[in-house]
């Protein structure tokens, strides 16, 4: 029989324990409350409102509810009825009363062009309308744009509550009225080829990044403090410069009368009617993608070289391996945290660039957060933009799963 | 008396001063050589006539602010400096003051009623016009490939054979499309016409022929000091832009520079009134002043911006050399400005009726062109 242990006044040891563990834990919990909070609160509860966006219309849907249901018995293969035009006649009307008819013309432009102007100038002839005759032809007198059935279709889809099309315009797709879905026209295909182009850049940097990179980290990783400080510096000092800055520090550098065109120039490597085309095109943007970058790169790989005991190359090398054939089989190997570390934090930032790239890229230096940004500033096309930017968070989690899959985040290594 | 009320009652006393000064103006703009060619044309003189204090704020256009603030009743906006499109919606939305045209606005000093002596008629109740400026394109004089041979139509500037070098064009449909057009020899006038009828295809195509050609080639430009930049630093032989940087770039720096003035597009600027602002009736008497034929004309002293007013041109043009900079001195303003008649002989009026109703359409097939170049 075992006794039971109790403390000094008389409390059983494990209810003590237990008690004493709790108390650790609401500290511990308390502490890291504030930052919780602002993180739900200021972070995570805001995207997650702005990605609905993305499907929701409830806004458009109320502005025009009852034209919405009369619609839904409307089957789009000819004119709408009476009901439905009386309908929209009534709800216009009203919205023009409280001027949010401006609103519900920019909505409706996203869905097909035109509707802008459309609306408006049916807006404007409203008060001529009489409500004893026809709505349709009276509409149709106002602007023969509601003659064409696709206007009235755009109308019935525009105004559903939600929807999913947003996330077939990302990919360059689009839904037929009659439910099937198809490639947009060629010539207004974009996005595909904008995300291969961010997925090309994105790896392309991170590969770049690896291989400057690598040989860095290691002399750092073996000189003598005093000098790999030195050289730490060099390395860190992008990050105290303004992104900006190191973009245009870029264009003087690069531009065809740069510093460095003008030095091979004078040095005769290159001659003066065909100086090198550096920027304004992918190179561009790989150089100066990479040089910002570098450094996400190096610190991750530094942190795990620096554990790395030379011994262990001296030991293989004493034991009869190649320099080579001991860096691929011991040294290497040793590094691949640093590795994947690195990478994927050179390649998720990449991903989401946009100002480097739209500067030194020209007309290759758009990239899919461009398109993004342009629909939140420019087209206020919001919907689609958080549909974009939902891809793109999607992902960004699957290159995070891949790597907890395959590497595990356990062995992830920041410095 | 509790320390609370104390408290607030010396904070009112502090605020109380303050808001007893004289009447103010809010006034909303685009800053830079802009703002500052309107604070000394028509800001500065209002001020020292009524008492008036004129401020400027910067902002960087769009609705989106103005909205907000009249949405949350924090007003401090009274008259913004805006695009065509926006006083048009901004209408639509009710944030801003219509206008009784001719009522509101004083005729001009040659005795013309307000409604015929601007430029052009609003495109909306609640628009009063500015300036107009002119996108057009310029070159680089000092650059070998011309060979004393200059280019002098929009033809030119689409004939890489004839003129060898790199272009410089608007990262963004709007100008490119205009310019395509009227270089294919689609007439000026009719260019929107054209944009109806597969009008966008063949500009892309003109364009394409422009960059892809291995004598000329594109680089794109964002912002309005880029061209002159790129064309000083040689990067681009030709460059579009807006004639009052490029101006600036060759009368104030004295770069190497010509503007060509064939197949140029005219745009313009409008003045909107808050409606709700915290001073309505002041800041519809600062706009009275502005508007005028000599407040117009007072911009065009220190800015290359041609006067919303036809009679704003007589005020300049009896007092020539009308601009002047301390880098300058005095200059003859007139053949410089966008609507002279030298400079009018074949030109596109911009339509911001069309962009606003085609934004998606032209803007997806601009930057699919962009990205197959």
């Amino acid at each position: 029989m075992t006794a039971e242990i109790r403390t000094s006044d008389g409390e059983l040891l494990s209810v003590k324990l237990k008690k004493v563990e709790r108390r650790r834990r609401t500290t511990a919990f308390l502490l890291a409350a504030p930052l919780l909070f602002f993180i739900v609160f200021a972070y995570v509860i805001p995207i997650f409102q702005m990605l609905g966006r993305s499907i929701d219309n409830a806004e458009m849907n109320s502005f025009l509810t009852e034209t919405h249901e009369v619609m839904q018995t409307w089957d789009g293969s000819e004119m709408p009825g009476e009901d439905v035009t009386s309908t929209f006649y009534y709800e216009l009307k009203t919205a023009v009363e409280n001027k949010y008819h401006g609103k519900i013309a920019t909505r409706l432009n996203y869905e097909k062009g035109g509707f802008t102007s459309l609306i408006k100038k049916t807006s404007r002839k409203l008060k001529n309308f009489d409500e004893n005759a026809n709505f349709l032809d009276q509409f149709i007198d106002v602007h023969k744009k509601w003659g064409d059935i696709e206007y009235w279709q755009a109308l019935k889809r525009g105004t559903d509550a939600y929807h999913f099309r947003k996330y077939l315009t990302t990919f360059d797709y689009e839904q037929k009225f009659d439910g099937s879905i198809e490639r947009i026209p060629e010539k207004l295909r974009i996005n595909v080829t904008l995300w291969l182009r961010t997925i090309f850049v994105a790896v392309g940097v991170t590969f770049c990044c690896f291989i400057l990179a690598y040989p860095i980290s290691h002399l750092l990783s073996i000189l003598p403090t005093r000098y790999s400080n030195l050289l730490m510096i060099c390395v860190l000092l992008p990050f105290w410069t303004s992104l900006l800055v190191r973009t245009s520090s870029w264009m003087v550098l690069l531009q065809k009368q740069g510093v460095l065109n003008d030095t091979l120039v004078s040095l005769g490597f290159v001659a003066d009617e065909s100086r090198l085309e550096l920027m304004y095109n992918m190179t561009g943007t790989f150089i100066a993608m990479t040089q910002i970058l570098l450094p996400f790169m190096v610190l991750p790989l530094y942190s795990v070289m620096k554990t790395i005991s030379p011994s262990l190359m001296r030991a293989a090398t004493s034991m009869g391996a190649t320099p080579f054939h001991a860096f691929r089989k011991i040294y290497f190997p040793l590094t691949y945290a640093g590795i994947s570390a690195g990478s994927i934090l050179v390649f998720v930032l990449a991903i989401g660039y946009y100002i480097t790239p739209a500067l030194v890229g020209g007309a290759k230096g758009i990239l899919i957060s461009n398109r993004i940004a342009y629909h939140m500033q420019q087209s206020l096309d919001w919907s689609l933009a958080t549909a974009m930017a939902t891809v793109l968070l999607i992902a960004v989690l699957v290159v995070y799963w891949l790597y907890n899959k395959i590497v595990g985040i356990d062995n992830m290594r920041l410095g | 008396m509790s320390r609370l009320t104390k408290l607030i009652s010396l904070a009112a006393l502090l605020v109380a001063p303050s808001m007893a000064t004289a009447a103010e103006v809010n006034v909303v703009s685009w800053g830079g050589a802009y703002t500052e060619s309107q604070k000394l044309g028509y800001g500065d003189p209002y001020q020292e006539m009524s008492g008036v204090q004129v401020n400027w704020i910067d902002y960087s256009g769009g609705l989106s602010e103005i909205k907000a603030q009249v949405e949350s009743g924090a007003i401090t906006w009274d008259i913004i400096d805006v695009y065509a499109r926006d006083t048009i919606i901004g209408c639509d939305e009710g944030l801003f003051v219509e206008f009784d045209f001719d009522n509101d606005f004083p005729a001009g000093v040659n005795g013309m009623k307000a409604s015929d002596d601007f430029f052009a008629p609003m495109p909306s109740d609640c628009a009063v016009g500015n300036i107009l400026y002119s996108w057009n394109y310029a070159y680089n004089t000092d650059n070998v490939n011309f060979d004393g041979n200059y280019p002098d139509s929009m033809e030119d500037f689409f004939n890489p054979d004839k003129y060898p070098g790199v272009r410089s064009i608007y990262s963004s449909a709007m100008s490119n499309l205009e310019f395509a057009l009227v270089a294919d020899g689609v007439p000026a006038s009719d260019v929107y016409d054209y944009m109806e009828d597969n009008g966008i295809d063949r500009a892309l195509d003109k364009l394409t022929e422009l960059c892809t050609n291995p004598k000329g080639g594109c680089i794109f430009w964002s912002a309005g000091a880029q061209p002159p930049e790129q064309l000083v630093s040689g990067e681009a032989i030709m460059a579009t832009g807006w004639n009052g940087r490029h101006f600036n770039a060759i009368v104030n720096e004295g770069s190497p520079m010509k503007m060509v003035w064939d197949g140029q597009i005219l745009d313009y600027e409008y003045f909107v009134l808050v409606k709700g602002g915290p001073n309505q009736e002041e800041a519809m008497k600062a706009l009275q002043y502005f508007t005028s034929s000599e407040g117009l004309a007072g911009s065009a002293k220190h800015i290359a911006y041609a006067p919303f007013r036809i009679s704003s041109l007589d005020v300049i043009m009896a007092d020539e050399p009308w601009f002047y900079s301390e880098q300058a001195g005095a200059v003859e303003i007139m053949p410089h400005m966008p609507t002279a008649p030298a400079n009018t002989k074949n030109y596109v009026l911009m339509n911001p009726e069309w962009y606003a109703d085609n934004n998606t359409e032209i803007n997806d097939a601009w930057e699919a062109w962009k990205a197959n170049l």
